[in-house]
């Protein structure tokens, strides 16, 4: 079993994560408004897939992130006047969505690069990768810290950024009173439409950011629903940390984990079996929740 | 002061009757007309005529027998999907696993249908629908039980449970249960030829499952809509509490709805594989339930109106294929269609209050600005 | 501008979709004084502060503070700034945060990007002290009692240094002992820091007691402006309804017949798992109507849950017509004989998103003369049930299909009683059956209740509305903290004296 648990594992669990951790810091802004946001599968893949127009086309990693992020805000924007301006249903406009994006992506994958199924090329520039210096030659830590790319430490910094802005920030504040009671915030002036408005975008741009990480980080390619259920991962891992960062961070390396797991396990178990695994896990991370939610409340009874 | 008064009161008493359904297929046809609209500024965009491209569609859904034939088929299998959906839906639940509850139904029918051997084809056809609702069914109690037990939110747990019954299924299929037959790449033996169903138009995937498939679709519109079980459905899913107050059993009747749900997605499975393929193939169905959920959202899960929105969307999807070889515009943009015009259903109601805010307040400020000069 | 004006009101009127809200209101406030605004639900007075406050701007009129005609852009902030503030009725305090957090919402002190803890409970403190309302800057909203979290409300509200406060409806919610705080708050900050006060009530008796100047409204019209000294509780009651009140005694004497309903050392947890009711025994008799007053949230709700089997009970028994029903299900209950009028008729008396045939239907779609082979739905005989139904209990709708959400209180209320009373059952908890409900459908309820009693139902009451429950009842029970206090015959205690029960004093009582 060496050739399972080792380092690699370790190096895999926080590449499969990182997207996901990247969406569900998107998400947690838009739970902390109280807006249920399932879109955010089709926002990612929205944002893989002009990732990777931009890189290829503009010629730069940065161009194809730019393209993305403006793509996002745009996205959050659409979602934000839907459902709150129209007061729409946040599920159907989510599915709704997830479904014009994979509409989308491919219908513009077949047009524009005239491929079915993925598209790859060398004009792809991928995210640079980062070596640090010192970190580097440390034994078993190392190769974890360092020589990962761009948006992994950028997944990293945006934990600890996330916390500060919702927990110790008075903009924090008011976006959570937005959520849990947006009528306190209109008593003093403020505008939880704005609020819900910023989160909203937010999420978005996190969740395109994620996207351009599928497409620019780990593959150097955009192919067909590549966004693969992540969107929804992201979502239950924003329920089960409860909506603070360092918790949903800690439940998006738990998936990274299985998932890494699962690839390497390919050897051992089938790989149609190994795939569910994150699946299955994600289920039990629900259902989880709820009992911790319940045994709380069972002894707060006592 | 007190004229415009009296005469803004007679305005608000003059407002039409909250006649939801008339009002809502005006808007329906609206939305229906700018999301062709914008379907055919894409054409444009991408250098192709939309006129040829709609002439396409149109022609490649209901130009020859055939299509006709391949439309109404698909107009089956979005008609009992959407109402799975609407089914589940009314009682108050999310049932987005409709695909996992499809393949397990397929997978089911294709092994009681290859492995009932000497039984008379009839009995063979009876078993494996059987099977397939079964399964679905069972695999819908799931997520339904943990809703109503424990209040774990049932639409994430049936988009991870789809993912998990698609791998199982590959897995199955290309592992103990792969045939043996030769050019067959992932898929389990072949039923029993006499048990699969014959096609009712030449060469076409209009097969005579689609009378199973009216029966169902029957009945579920009448309990829905002319039945007490339909109506304590309806208040369970508007106002559970309500509903439990009124001694409604609104946990057993989330429950059922969501078996009943899941056992007509195993249905649509199986007449996918009774119907078409013959046997499990990996690729029985393409997403056939997200279609489904559409329609029944659009119809706000009216059984009769998702009958209708079925055909039309079925025209759109079978047209669309044709659209993508005679005129290259790659069906795909089926699909953005389709979403377009599920944003401005979804938002119908916050769009005319728009509208409608926007016009009387113009309408206040004009008459007050009149009365001021 | 008159020397004293503070606060005008010139022609206002306020267009919501299919109300006129305020209709030409003008009204001048005075510098230093305690003006009422009484009127029933519906009157419009929340709505014309609201405008004050910019909450809501008004479709035609003019608004000056202080002299100073307000603009197009008035909305809560600028409200403050001119020295306005408002207190609401339902606070708008975020229940996560703390009390210095909730009390500086959108004014926090910071410390480069961050939130400032320190100074914000500074602050706080000098603030509670200034007026002297006492806070503790770091408890939790959440955790707080009704009483002190309106002090936190008050606090807020003057933060800016307010001329004027507008309380809406503040003693709705409060026992009798922190109403009597709040007044010395109000004569305080009146008398000390020279503020005007402007109070929107409908309890008459505290009208008479703190203001100087009463406006009565009616269906968005001010009818009238009276010197408080000048006037009497009777003069303001017929100028909000329009006409003369009489509110006569409606029982007959009648002697009680068998125990009914039985309620023995009850206990349950409310929905934040805290012990809500610590063994109540109660018993209800035929004929007789058994009013339980308490002020809210000492486990009324609670109570009416578990009779009903829509609440978990921990311990004791609850009887009704003879047999054990605690862990049957409400339908099991309904079948022994209960019919139930909820205190929350959107969230549980009724379904807003349904026809009123619908809503009278429920509980009835499986018999024979609604359905064939109890599931073919007989649609004839329901429409015909339905409007029979409207005509008996003066329903007022456009038809049996319109959807009962857009009825009005009063209308909705009926539904649901008209659902009730026709199950004849022998035993029937009605809560907060006249709230929100305006004059006219009270006393139409209030008659079909006693109805009900005169036919031999027992009745059990609870409400929040200590003239109902005087005026129905034949025996009160008083609930605190999900103990009974004290029983009283009608007609042995008075409204004064059994607040003192409701707070917590306790009477010997007979175990019965």
């Amino acid at each position: 079993m060496g050739d399972i648990f080792n380092i690699l594992l370790l190096q895999n669990t926080l590449r499969t994560a990182t997207p996901v951790v990247l969406a569900a810091m998107g998400c947690l802004m838009t739970q902390h408004v109280n807006i249920t946001n399932i879109g955010i599968d089709g926002m990612m893949l929205i944002g893989a897939f002009f990732a990777v127009l931009g890189s290829y086309y503009l010629g730069s990693w940065a161009a194809g992130v730019g393209v993305a992020l403006r793509l996002g805000v745009l996205l959050g924007l659409v979602y934000y006047v839907f459902v709150i301006k129209f007061g729409s249903d946040e599920f159907i406009i989510g599915v709704a969505l997830n479904i014009f994006a994979g509409g989308l992506t491919v219908f513009l994958l077949r047009t524009i690069f005239k491929v079915a199924g993925s598209f790859s090329d060398p004009a792809i520039v991928p995210l640079p990768t980062i070596h640090i210096p010192l970190i580097e030659k440390i034994p078993v830590i190392g190769p974890l810290l360092s020589g990962n790319t761009l948006l992994v430490y950028v997944s990293w910094l945006l934990v600890p950024l996330c916390w500060a802005f919702i927990y110790k920030t008075p903009m924090g504040f008011h976006l959570r009173a937005a959520g849990e009671y947006p009528d306190a915030l209109t008593a003093c002036g403020k505008s939880p439409e704005r609020m819900k408005c910023l989160a909203s975008v937010l999420c978005g741009m996190l969740s395109t950011l994620a996207g351009a990480h599928l497409s620019l980080g780990y593959l150097t390619m955009f192919s067909e629903n590549m966004s693969a259920a992540r969107g929804y991962v992201a979502f239950a891992c924003v329920i089960f940390g409860g909506g603070n960062p360092p918790r949903v961070f800690l439940a998006a390396l738990l998936f990274g984990f299985i998932d890494a797991l699962g690839l390497r396990m390919q050897k051992y178990v089938p790989s149609d079996i190994t795939a569910m695994a994150p699946y299955v896990v994600t289920v039990v991370m629900m259902v989880a929740v709820v009992l911790m939610e319940r045994r709380k409340k069972g002894k707060k009874a006592a | 002061m007190k004229g415009m008064l009296q005469s803004l009161r007679a305005l608000l008493r003059l407002k039409p009757a909250q006649k939801l359904t008339r009002d809502y297929l005006i808007s329906l046809f609206i939305a229906v007309a700018l999301a062709l609209l914008v379907g055919a500024g894409i054409m444009v965009i991408c250098g192709h005529d939309p006129v040829q491209g709609y002439t396409a569609l149109l022609n490649g859904a209901l130009g020859k027998p055939r299509a006709v034939g391949n439309t109404l088929a698909k107009t089956v299998t979005l008609c009992l999907t959407g109402l799975a959906m609407s089914l589940a839906a009314k009682a108050g639940m999310f049932n987005v696993g409709g695909e996992g509850q499809l393949y397990l139904g397929a997978m089911a029918a294709a092994v009681v249908g290859a492995q009932v051997k000497g039984a008379p084809a009839w009995l063979v056809v009876v078993l494996s629908l059987l099977a397939a609702m079964i399964a679905g069914g069972l695999y819908a109690l799931l997520p339904a039980a943990l809703k109503v037990k424990w209040k774990v939110d049932e639409v994430i747990t049936t988009i991870m449970l789809n993912s998990v019954a698609i791998y199982f299924c590959s897995y199955l299929a290309n592992g103990p249960l792969k045939t043996a037959e030769r050019g067959i790449a992932t898929g389990t033996d072949s039923i029993m030829k006499e048990a699969a169903f014959t096609p009712l138009i030449k060469l076409s995937n209009l097969t005579t499952g689609v009378f199973y498939a009216a029966v169902v679709a029957l009945l579920v519109w009448y309990v829905m809509s002319r039945s007490s079980i339909g109506f304590e459905m309806k208040l369970t899913g508007e106002n559970d509490r309500f509903a439990k107050y009124g001694g409604i059993s609104t946990g057993r009747l989330m429950i059922w709805s969501m078996i009943f749900s899941g056992a007509i997605c195993g249905m649509v499975g199986m007449l996918e594989v009774f119907g078409l393929h013959k046997r499990f193939l990996t690729t029985v169905s393409n997403e056939f339930y997200f279609d489904g959920m559409l329609v029944a959202m659009i119809m706000r899960y009216n059984p009769f109106g998702v009958i209708l929105m079925s055909f039309f969307f079925a025209i759109l999807s079978i047209g669309g294929k044709s659209m993508e070889l005679t005129a290259g515009i790659s069906s795909e943009l089926i699909l953005i269609v389709q979403s377009v015009i599920i944003f401005f259903m979804a938002a119908e109601t916050g769009i005319r209050t728009s509208i409608g805010n926007w016009w009387s307040v113009r309408k206040a400020r004009r008459a007050s600005g009149k009365e001021a000069a | 501008m008159s020397t004293n004006e503070i606060v005008r009101f010139s022609h206002v009127s306020k267009q919501y979709p299919g109300t006129l809200a305020n209709d030409d209101v003008s009204l001048t406030i005075e510098k230093g004084e305690v003006f009422a605004l009484v009127g029933e639900n519906g009157a419009g007075k929340s709505t014309l502060m609201n405008l004050l406050f910019g909450m809501q701007k008004p479709t035609l009129g003019d608004i000056f503070i202080k002299g100073q005609k307000i603009g197009a852009q008035h909305n809560p902030e600028s409200a403050m700034q001119m020295g306005v503030s408002m207190v609401h009725q339902h606070f708008k305090l975020v229940p996560g945060f703390t009390v210095a957090q909730n009390i500086l919402l959108g004014h926090e002190p910071k410390k480069g990007l961050f939130y400032d803890e320190a100074a914000a409970i500074e602050r706080v403190r000098a603030l509670s002290e200034e007026y002297g309302l006492k806070v503790e800057p770091t408890d939790v909203v959440r955790d707080l009692s009704v009483g002190l979290q309106q002090r936190v409300e008050i606090l807020k509200a003057l933060r800016t240094g307010a001329d004027v406060l507008i309380l809406d409806e503040p003693t709705a919610v409060l026992t009798p002992q922190e109403t009597e705080e709040l007044f010395e708050v109000i004569r305080r900050i009146v008398e000390e820091k020279d503020m005007t006060v402007i109070l929107i009530t409908h309890k008459l008796p505290e009208v008479m007691r703190i203001s100087d100047r009463v406006g009565v409204m009616r269906r968005g019209r001010l009818e009238k402006v009276l010197m408080t000294r000048d006037t009497s509780e009777r003069e303001i009651a017929s100028l909000m309804v329009g006409r003369d009140v009489i509110f006569d005694d409606l029982r007959t004497a009648q002697r009680a017949g068998q125990p009914m309903l039985e309620i023995y050392n009850l206990r349950a947890l409310s929905d934040r798992s805290l012990p809500a009711l610590n063994g109540v025994n109660i018993t209800v008799r035929a004929g007789e109507i058994v009013g339980i007053c308490g002020v809210e949230g000492n486990g009324q709700t609670e109570l009416a849950e578990c009779i009903a089997g829509m609440r978990k009970t921990t311990a004791g028994d609850i009887t009704l017509c003879g047999e054990k029903v605690n862990g049957c299900t409400p339908r099991q209950i309904r079948a022994q004989g209960l019919s139930y009028i909820p205190e929350d008729r959107m969230s549980m008396g009724m379904d807003a998103k349904a026809s009123v045939a619908d809503n009278l239907l429920l509980g009835r779609q499986r018999t024979k003369e609604f359905s064939l082979f109890g599931l073919h739905l007989k649609r004839g005989a329901i429409n015909r049930h339905a409007r029979e139904m409207a005509k008996t209990y003066d329903i007022r709708t456009s038809g049996v299909d319109e959807l009962t959400g857009s009825l009005s209180g009063g209308n909705m209320q009926k539904v649901v009683i008209a659902r009730e009373f026709e199950f004849d059952s022998p035993v029937l908890l009605i809560c907060q059956p006249t709230r929100g409900v305006d004059i006219g459908a009270t006393e139409f309820i209030h008659e079909h209740i006693i109805g009900k009693r005169n036919q031999g139902c027992a009745i059990l009451l609870i409400s929040a509305d200590l003239d109902e429950l005087f005026r129905l009842s034949d025996r009160l029970v008083t609930l605190y903290d999900g103990r009974i206090t004290g029983q009283f015959n009608a007609g042995e205690i008075d409204k004064q004296f059994i607040s003192y029960y409701m707070t917590g004093g306790t009477q010997e009582v007979d175990k019965e």
